[in-house]
């Protein structure tokens, strides 16, 4: 009696143990990267600490994610109702050429203040407008995200690389104001702060809001939206903007913390963010997702940069071992074949 | 299905009828080898087969073409004749030669009657062409058995008339041919002989000149109502809405009142219009012209959103595609339509949605282990019932319910019959859209029959048979 009890208890106990991970598991990973981190991590020459675990290391780290994860949380509402944005790096290269062109190029007769404020303010106008022009295209006329985004890949590449000739524009080190600009923006607290305070007002937007909800249901299924009345353009517009929008933010970072709008700068982004999302469980086919699940599919990746660099290891290694990690990530957040009807 | 049994000789034209979901299509798909019989045998001239696959069918002279024609679209009117043939004789050095192939291809369009260049994609053809590129492919594989399913549903009345001419020369070249459908007067036409069908199972089969309309149709619809009382009536007297010679792409000049506390029946076969129906009010078809009263309110819906302010709700025929997000829960799923009242500063309101929600669940007796659960784990008939509490969230003055019973079972569907009668005796107006008419007969106050897109007649409940009912859906108008 007994052991046939215990028979029907343990796949219970199973089940709800696999529930659990399931729920975390991309926190497993994070857990599991950061473990392999502090074991392959050098030593710090003299006081024998774990160099992966000190201060500035880490620090570093939070920063060198924060434009991916600026980048990939757009692209998570974008993945969310089931489209894709291709352009952000060339968006990324055009916000940073065209700060970096109002700051060195332009002197209107306003205080100093005012021209930075311009200087950011302007290219979020321009980018989150290809946003909303993304979306007007996907919305109205139809065509696939995958081939708007794709257009506008080439295009604003293009674009960026007219504006400043191909050149690279330096954003200088002296006193004049576009060294303020960048001494502004680029210390590591507020790259790292813009990061966080996006991050949480972004979770809060998908999960608690109106909007969010919509998002999920456009990409989980858009004839069903359609018959529930739901406003898809609308719904699409803001998410094409906002990835526009975030994207340019993460733009006006790059160009402080390089001292340049470089027009060649931001090749690949846009996989490295999708790379981000889809560790985080996000699904390519939309409907369902998270912003703390990106935020972990991008430490994800920047901890195992940051370890193969400790390491000394070569780019290109790092690279494959990349793939592998984004193979399995996805694998193993699969749903698994057992459903209870009931 | 179950134990179908009748025979049909060389050169015959046997038309096989039933209403929706009598089981028409799936015996032509059994003989075409696509499905497999539990047991019992078909024999084709003098070979008994049991278990072939479609292929095998081919090969021995006997093929479906199907109602949603099975025609690769980009590829060539000639290739897709050849396409499930390709021969040796098309090839040169090994590679298809369009040129040949068009040659090859030539007699069997002149039999079919297209005199159209075979090199043009077959996307770039009529409906009533590319049906005839269908048959011209079976008439190159040398078929002695043609089942066509539902043939005429998407054709004009001259490609009707063209079709049954070519059948009426098939036949004459000794092709037998099995004609699905359920317009009667088209059956009457060419038909020799009648297979009737109803719930799965084979009624009877006559000879076309010895019977006429009025014996169909009663072997058609010859079954009792499911024993249950009629629902009561809420009918009032007042005007809920009123629509007025409306007309999309898809119906036409459709006229009716609804009355408040009204639950009015629509009846009709597949492609009678009934869905298209509902989506003109809804304002997902573009309207042509025709006017809609809602509430003694003229009102011009172009958008679903736009219907919902108005008051008027739609719970699609089609409850994975058209209705639910499976991958959300079940709260969200019942709140998505009525968003607007749940939030504040546009962030949702936790304590109200779950009160609502809670309230509902409860009382319409959905099955759900919490109202946070995958609404993909819950079964057919407790998904409908969300997708009917959107509906209730939104608490519309006319609701348009189509096809609801559809795939629930029998617990579900009377669940869902009480949600529409105390609706109704809210006074609120219903339109109630169902292939089972003891189900119509059981629910309405009256029947508004569809055929092509038409009204055909609106019939009182309490005066009205299935036969009645039947009659009209199965009339085609000129």
């Amino acid at each position: 009696m007994l052991n046939n009890l215990e028979k029907n208890r343990l796949p219970l106990i199973f089940d709800m143990m696999a529930s659990r991970m399931k729920k975390f598991q991309s926190f497993t990973g994070l857990l599991l990267i950061i473990i392999m981190a502090i074991i392959l991590s050098p030593r710090q020459h003299g006081t024998g600490r774990v160099l992966f675990l000190t201060p500035e290391n880490i620090s570093d780290i939070f920063r060198q994610v924060s434009e991916n994860g600026i980048i990939a949380i757009g692209m998570t509402f974008i993945i969310l109702t089931s489209g894709i944005d291709l352009s952000v790096g060339s968006v990324l290269a055009l916000a940073a050429t065209f700060c970096a062109k109002l700051l060195t190029q332009w002197d209107p007769s306003i205080g100093q203040p005012v021209h930075i404020f311009l200087a950011i303010f302007l290219p979020l106008v321009v980018t989150t407008s290809f946003g909303t022009l993304y979306g007007l295209v996907i919305s109205k006329l139809k065509v696939q995200p995958f081939i708007v985004t794709l257009a506008g890949m080439i295009g604003l590449r293009g674009f960026a690389r007219f504006l400043t000739n191909n050149a690279n524009l330096d954003i200088g080190f002296g006193d004049d104001v576009s060294s303020v600009f960048a001494d502004l923006v680029s210390p590591k607290p507020v790259v790292i702060s813009t990061f966080i305070v996006i991050a949480v007002i972004m979770s809060v937007l998908l999960s608690r809001t109106v909007y969010g909800l919509r998002v999920k249901s456009i990409g989980d299924n858009l004839i069903g939206a359609r018959y529930a009345g739901l406003p898809v353009t609308k719904v699409l517009l803001i998410t094409y903007a906002l990835s526009g929008f975030l994207t340019g933010i993460a733009g006006i970072l790059h160009a402080a913390q390089n001292h340049q709008g470089s027009p060649n700068d931001g090749i690949s982004y846009e996989l490295d963010a999708i790379a981000a999302v889809v560790i985080g469980g996000t699904k390519m086919t939309g409907g369902k997702g998270s912003i703390i699940g990106t935020i972990i599919g991008v430490f994800i990746m920047g901890i195992l940069t940051n370890t193969f660099r400790l390491k000394g290891v070569d780019i290109n290694v790092e690279m494959m071992a990349k793939a592998v990690i984004i193979v399995i990530a996805v694998w193993l957040q699969m749903p698994r074949q057992h459903k209870s009807k009931g | 299905m179950r134990d179908v049994s009748f025979s049909i000789e060389r050169g015959e034209v046997c038309a096989l009828i039933g209403e929706n979901g009598a089981g028409k299509s799936t015996v032509g798909k059994i003989i075409a080898g696509i499905y497999r019989p539990d047991h019992g045998q078909l024999v084709f001239e003098d070979e008994s087969l049991f278990s072939y696959t479609p292929l095998e069918a081919q090969s021995r002279g006997i093929s479906l073409i199907l109602q949603e024609l099975d025609l690769f679209p980009s590829l060539s009117i000639a290739m897709n004749i050849v396409i499930n043939n390709i021969h040796f004789k098309y090839l040169e050095k090994g590679l298809i030669r369009p040129r040949i192939i068009n040659r090859e291809v030539k007699p069997w369009l002149e039999k079919v009657g297209i005199n159209l260049d075979p090199s043009i994609p077959v996307e770039a053809l009529s409906m009533a062409q590319v049906q005839l590129v269908a048959i011209a492919r079976v008439l190159s594989m040398n078929t002695r058995l043609i089942i066509m399913d539902e043939p005429t549903s998407s054709l004009t009345d001259d490609a009707v008339a063209n079709l049954f001419d070519l059948i009426a020369e098939l036949k004459h070249d000794g092709v037998t041919i099995i004609f699905v459908s359920h317009k009667m007067n088209e059956i009457f036409r060419i038909a020799d002989s009648i297979v009737v069908m109803r719930d799965g199972c084979f009624i009877g089969k006559m000879l076309a000149r010895d019977t006429d309309h009025d014996e169909v149709i009663e072997m058609m619809v010859g079954r009792l109502l499911s024993g249950k009382e009629r629902q009561q009536s809420w009918k009032t007297n007042d005007f809920i809405l009123s629509v007025d010679n409306l007309s999309t792409l898809r119906i036409k000049d459709v006229s009716f009142n609804l009355y408040a506390g009204e639950v009015l029946g629509v009846a009709g076969l597949v492609g009678a219009g009934r869905s298209e129906l509902g989506e003109a009010l809804f304002g997902m078809d573009k309207k042509i012209h025709g006017h809609v009263t809602l509430d003694g309110t003229l009102v011009d819906v172009r958008s679903p959103g736009g219907a919902i302010r108005h008051g008027f709700g739609l719970i699609p025929e089609d409850r994975k595609i058209q209705g639910l997000m499976m991958q959300l829960s079940v709260k969200e799923n019942m709140i998505l339509s009525r968003l607007d009242q749940l939030n504040k500063y546009g962030f949702l309101v936790n304590w109200k949605i779950q009160e609502s929600v809670n309230e509902l669940v409860e009382s319409i007796k959905i099955k759900t282990s919490s109202i946070d659960a995958i609404v993909d784990t819950l079964s057919g008939g407790n998904q409908q019932k969300v997708l009917v509490s959107r509906w209730l969230m939104v608490d519309p003055n006319v609701l348009f319910l189509d096809d609801p019973t559809r795939g629930v079972d029998v617990g579900a569907k009377e669940d869902i019959y009480e949600i529409i009668t105390s609706l109704a005796s809210k006074g609120k107006g219903i339109i109630f859209v169902s292939s089972e008419l003891p189900e119509l007969l059981r629910c309405s106050d009256r029947i508004l029959v569809m055929s092509e897109g038409n009204v055909v007649k609106i019939l009182n409940t309490e005066e009205t048979t299935q036969k009645e009912i039947m009659f009209y859906a199965t009339r085609v108008l000129q």
